[in-house]
């Protein structure tokens, strides 16, 4: 075996290339394990594939139905196989330039290709060969939860590695029918994908759409989907699942009452599972919680001194999200932490998230439930986006913004908006609490008129005044 | 008595030419480091040093030279007590 690498890292999606290139800037001779294709999750087989098809589903969602009297619904025709082939290039291209060949040009940086299994705490068994490092991070990432559901091992269902470009996993042919067990971020924004491109879409949820955010957002996506033919079966109970060549059944209870939903394909969105079944760390020693996620301490080391883990892997631990760029933060922190004196701890209070249905939904910092839970004395404020000019002159009213405040200081403790560019303009938000803004702040603040930022403003206001009652950009 | 010597196998960061091997050379003025061998090409320096000199304080020592970092790999006898 040759000499140990400075660090050993298991896997090589974002949060493994975060800490590949910050080590090897610090001088460090890195070696990064894929069992899969490089870049992990997001590149091949997340965000990026999800959001192209996302907005060809959108364009052809508008141009049947144009928000503007004056215009003429259009059909756009849809070629899903033709569609999957650009998805697949900008995937391979992206991979190319972000990940493939940021990976040749760290002269200090390996690539192994293979599944890795612990032999011991500093050793990994590759195919026929073991590395070795004198500091090691699991970023292994996740993968879609297949739940115990009776029957789903016999028949054959999807799941979001359907987006991937290069496994076999892939869906090349537009379902005329799709079952999605499931109501998180990744059902809905397949779901509505789906339903869009032409597919008779089913939701099966047990508690509703979106039930880990503010109830609000869930409620008009809900209203949404049924609008564009979306099926959402709430408070299901699903206890088998068969299936043949033609298609699936999911049979389900509902309250007392027995139903049975058929479908052409089923798609499985029932969370992400961390990628560590199979590493084999009982035998290094390194501890994992009863989900299979590692355990790890606010600067991301593991049970033992000399290991780490971030990304997907840890979880939800010290205020993590399952995210790209949150990994990618870690990946780095790790790297610092593992060869410097730096001492860095993860800081997850301020982590902007995005879900990108039409319309879309972002959030940051806490729902309301949550500061009541942590004996927060907080209030909320909930602020239709008909109050926002740009939202009335585009014809995109629906949604809504409410933020979250405390009752001591006015600091904003959370926001949460679900209407157009929400993915944008939750960043202003989050700026702000990075700084501990209050409310004030953030009518003071002179926005762009007319934007959807200022949906930000008039939300904030909505603590003291009734906005219905302002000019444009009054005070 | 005497103290022993040791060689400590250092990783080093952020040279990107020869003067910065000059720069982290000069880090040896630690207590306790008889010499310093840097070599760009490895990225690594080898320090021999008596053996209470810890890790840490010769990386500080790199780090406080300009943009670099070091961080110990190995250490290993020179000679006994």
């Amino acid at each position: 075996m040759s000499d140990p690498f400075d660090l050993l890292i298991l896997g090589s999606g974002s949060t493994a290339f975060a800490a590949a290139i910050r080590a090897a800037d610090l001088g460090a001779r890195v070696a990064m394990v894929e069992r899969r294709t490089l870049g992990g999750t997001c590149v091949n087989r997340g965000c990026l594939p999800s959001k192209n098809l996302i907005e060809a589903a959108r364009i052809v969602h508008e141009a049947a139905h144009p928000r503007y009297a004056g215009l003429t619904p259009a059909e756009v025709g849809v070629d899903f196989t033709a569609l999957v082939e650009q998805k697949d290039a900008v995937v391979r291209e992206y991979r190319a330039k972000k990940y493939a060949s940021v990976a040749d040009g760290l002269t200090d940086v390996e690539l192994l290709e293979g599944d890795a299994t612990f032999l011991d705490a500093h050793t990994v068994q590759i195919g026929d060969r073991q590395a070795s490092g004198d500091r090691i991070l699991i970023a292994t990432g996740s993968h879609p939860t297949v739940p115990p559901i009776p029957g789903l091992d016999e028949v054959s269902f999807l799941t979001s590695d359907l987006l991937d470009a290069d496994e076999a996993s892939r869906l090349t042919e537009l379902p005329e029918s799709l079952v999605v067990l499931g109501g998180g971020y990744v059902a809905v924004e397949l779901a509505q994908m789906f339903a869009r491109l032409g597919s008779r879409v089913t939701v099966v949820t047990r508690s509703g759409l979106l039930s880990r955010y503010e109830p609000e957002l869930g409620r008009i996506l809900t209203e949404v989907f049924e609008a564009e033919g979306i099926e959402i079966i709430r408070d299901a109970s699903v206890h088998r699942v068969r299936g043949d060549a033609r298609g699936v059944e999911v049979e389900m209870r509902q309250g007392s009452a027995r139903r049975i939903v058929g479908a052409a394909r089923l798609l499985v969105a029932a969370g992400r599972t961390p990628n560590t079944d199979m590493l084999g760390l009982e035998r290094a020693g390194i501890a994992f919680d009863e989900d299979g996620f590692v355990t790890v301490d606010a600067h991301l080391r593991a049970s033992l001194p000399h290991v780490w883990a971030a990304g997907d892997v840890i979880g939800h631990q010290h205020d993590s999200q399952m995210a790209t760029p949150v990994g990618a933060r870690q990946g780095r922190i790790v790297a610092d932490n593992a060869f410097t004196d730096a001492r860095r701890a993860f800081d997850g209070r301020v982590i902007p998230r995005a879900i990108f249905t039409d319309p879309p939904i972002a959030v940051v910092g806490l729902r309301e439930s949550e500061a009541t839970s942590r004996h927060l004395p907080a209030v909320s404020a909930t602020t239709p986006l008909q109050h926002v000019p740009r939202a009335g002159a585009v014809h995109r009213t629906t949604g809504l913004v409410k933020m979250v405040a405390s009752t001591v200081d006015e600091q904003v403790l959370g926001v949460h908006v679900i209407g157009e560019a929400a993915p944008e303009i939750i960043h202003e938000a989050a700026m702000a609490m990075k700084f501990k803004a209050t409310a004030a702040d953030f009518v003071e603040l002179i926005h762009v008129y007319p934007t959807m930022s200022e949906a930000l403003k008039i939300g904030a206001q909505a603590f003291s005044r009734d906005v219905s009652m302002l000019s444009c950009c009054a005070e | 008595m005497t103290k022993s010597i040791v060689a400590i196998d250092l990783g080093v960061g952020g040279m990107t030419c020869d003067d910065c091997v000059v720069h982290v050379t000069d880090a040896k003025s630690v207590a306790g480091v008889e010499s310093a061998r840097v070599d760009f090409d490895s990225r690594g320096a080898v320090v021999t040093a008596q053996s209470d000199v810890v890790a840490e304080v010769l990386a500080a020592a790199v780090r406080t030279t300009g943009h670099y970092n070091a961080f110990e790999r190995r250490r290993r006898a020179v000679s006994g007590e």
